[in-house]
């Protein structure tokens, strides 16, 4: 009866220790994760926070105006005319039995072309 | 015999209680395997969790986690145009304040800050740390990191720092009137600011606008030079697209820096296309030709008497350009005679003018329009609309309304006949249109307003390749009730391209002044009809329109290049 006894209580104490170890260690890691998750969102609202005012740096730095005033600095480009936008069909190629054949001369049209809308 | 069954009795009782004990023994054991299977579970499970890989749970296959969500560390929205760029932004900064119950030597804190912030004195810094009874002074909003980092230095408890939010606008005076301002508390102003404000502090989405940065861009550039040029005290444009209501561009001039603090009441901060309610002159023509065609009274075909001045009321009404002929409803426009214009309302009405024009929003505030900036038209009461009246409001005199009007009742006659409420706001769900005119009176205005471009007084107004149609408006301005003779409100309606309009585009010039490449000419087909022109032409493109060339001509342009 004494042995059945000892040993349930024997039992009862090893089952106890490992839940509390078990405990134990599963908190210890929830912590752990919790600072982990913290930091991790800190850094994340840190990061918003810096691409935000990245996201206006930029928004400064493609406002039309100072895109002019570069454009103008820079490179000899004009705004575009309506005239510079023209029919496909307007181009001196010619349509011949469903295929399109562009015709010998077609390096001299094209730099004819090119010139003309310059 | 009798003690025997004395003895009996006790014999009886131990072995009741016998069983007793057993039945409680059973229940007991019974009981602590019960609870000691439930631990022993348990436990497996706790040490299983506490494994490496722990126990894999197996979650039903449409099992959503939730997301955390992360407060985004700035509390307004920003404001985008129609391709995201970003018009309006908050900038995380630091305020500074001070404690005054805890100051220790305030004459050397004031010294030292009014060293490291020179545009406060001395005195006003004293004065706010020496406040008695106050545990709270602001001292300076908007630090810089660097100023942040000097007063840190200082080492003054007393000097503590509040983290705050700057609201700046990127793009500076372009969206002024549009995206408005907010003050230092970033309370809304003025603007969207102002009307979106409860929207912009509540959700971190950004809110994205109908407006166009490129066109905004564009046309601002263009009337800022006409303004120039003409020597002009305003200068306001408005683009919209005439199938859903949508304002791509909205510019008035002149403008201010919202990012600069401006005086209320400055001239700058009025918005002439939602404030400036204004007669307009003739290009309410198109208004009256929609009115005489929609009425069924008034045939394309019919021809109107406009050989000498009109006398109603005893007011005689004369053309600018008199042609001293019979003219047909086209003509009228394209000469733009007061006098087949009043000849057409006649012949319609007033009960059918009044309710023309009321359908065409030309009655009420444009409510629904999100700028708070809004005002409502003036026009003579049903009693007071007298001949007189009748006469004048055919050639846009006698009713004072808004641009945004003007464009919007616009729009809805050359887009078939649907009124779209217009909007400044990019949103999914359309808002709210009707029917005001019938598909036909709208196609058969079309070839009308073209011939104004071609054959009248818009002439200026031609972008080649656009087929741009549209009306000029010569409006002299009024003082204590009397007409001034040289001071003239300008307008030019244009629609593009005429043959499937999607745009609508008004452009008004206050007050030009008559200049030596005009002839000293005021009139708006030299000053409005050009600038009209020149904003067609640089934004055209920018829309994604393709110019309508007749295919020959460009191959003989082509060939004659070579």
């Amino acid at each position: 009866m004494i042995n059945t006894k000892t040993a349930f209580m024997a039992l009862w104490c090893t089952l106890t220790c490992i839940v509390i170890f078990g405990c134990f260690v599963l908190k210890n890691q929830v912590h752990d994760l919790e600072s982990e998750l913290s930091k991790i969102n800190q850094n994340i609202a840190s990061d918003i926070r810096n691409i935000h005012i990245l996201k206006a740096e930029w928004g400064v730095l493609n406002s039309p105006e100072r895109l002019r005033k570069l454009a103008a600095e820079h490179i000899s480009l004009n705004k575009i005319k309506a005239e510079q936008i023209i029919n496909y069909s307007a181009l001196p190629f010619e349509n011949e039995s469903s295929q399109i054949k562009i015709v010998a001369n077609n390096k001299t049209d094209l730099k004819q072309l090119a010139k003309a809308e310059r | 015999m009798y003690s025997r069954s004395f003895d009996d009795k006790p014999l009886f009782e131990e072995t009741e209680n016998t069983v007793a004990v057993q039945t409680c023994k059973k229940r007991m054991v019974f009981a602590v395997v019960t609870f000691l299977a439930a631990y022993f579970v348990i436990g497996l499970k706790v040490f299983a969790v506490c494994l490496p890989h722990g126990v894999k749970i197996n979650l039903p296959q449409n099992y959503i986690f939730q997301e955390q969500s992360i407060q985004s560390p700035i509390a307004r929205a920003d404001i985008l145009d129609r391709h995201g760029s970003i018009l309006a932004t908050s900038l995380p900064t630091v305020n500074l304040y001070a404690n005054p119950k805890k100051i220790q030597n305030a004459e050397d804190a004031a010294e030292k800050l009014s060293f490291i912030f020179p545009e406060l004195s001395f005195k006003d810094i004293y004065q706010k740390l020496t406040k008695p009874n106050c545990s709270f002074a602001m001292i300076k909003h908007d630090l810089s990191p660097s100023q942040q980092a000097e007063v840190n230095a200082l080492g003054i408890p007393a000097l503590e720092f509040q983290t705050s939010e700057k609201r700046v606008y990127l793009q500076n005076n372009l969206f002024a009137h549009v995206v408005g301002y907010t003050d230092i508390d970033n309370i809304g102003k003025t603007g969207i600011e102002k009307s979106m404000h409860k929207r912009l502090t509540e959700s971190s989405k950004p809110l994205q606008l109908t407006l166009d940065i490129g066109i905004q861009d564009a046309i601002r550039e263009e009337l800022a030079a006409a303004l120039k040029k003409y020597q002009a005290a305003r200068a306001a444009a408005i683009l919209m697209d005439v199938n859903t209501g949508e304002v791509l561009s909205l510019v008035s001039l002149p403008d201010f820096n919202p990012n600069i603090s401006i005086p209320v009441g400055d001239s700058s901060l009025f918005n002439f296309i939602t404030l400036g309610k204004y007669e307009p002159g003739s290009v309410f023509k198109t208004f009256n030709t929609a009115l005489g065609l929609e009425s069924g009274k008034v045939k394309i075909t019919d021809k109107f008497d406009a050989t000498k001045p009109i006398i109603v009321q005893k007011r005689k009404i004369t053309d600018f350009h008199g042609e001293n002929r019979w003219l047909s409803v086209g003509e009228i426009l394209t000469h733009s005679s007061n006098i087949g214009s009043v000849r057409i309302a006649e012949r319609v009405g007033k009960e059918g003018q009044r309710q023309f024009l009321k359908n065409l929003g030309f009655f009420d505030s444009v409510k629904d329009f999100e700028l708070p900036e809004k005002t409502a038209p003036r026009f003579q009461s049903e009693k007071n609309w007298s001949a007189i009246t009748v006469a004048t409001v055919s050639y846009g005199h006698g009713i004072s309304v808004t641009p945004l009007h003007i464009i919007t009742a616009f729009s809805a006659l050359v887009n078939g006949g649907i009124y779209h409420t217009p909007t400044i706001i990019k949103s999914d769900t359309p808002k709210i249109s009707r029917r005001v005119l019938s598909e036909h009176t709208s196609e058969q205005m079309r070839p009308l307003l073209r011939d104004v471009v071609l054959y009248g007084s818009g002439k200026k107004a031609d972008v080649k390749g656009y087929e741009v149609g549209g009306k000029t408006g010569t409006a002299n301005k009024t003082l204590n009730g009397k007409y001034l003779k040289n001071t003239v409100t300008n307008s030019f309606l244009a629609t593009f391209p005429i043959s499937n309009p999607k745009y609508a585009l008004l452009v008004i010039i206050d007050e030009p002044q008559g200049i030596k490449e005009t002839f000293g000419i005021r009139a708006s087909g030299w000053n409005a009809a050009p600038t009209s022109g020149k904003i067609i032409a640089a934004i055209a493109p920018q829309l994604g329109l393709q110019a309508n060339f007749d295919i020959k001509t460009q191959k003989a342009h082509i060939k004659a290049s070579r």
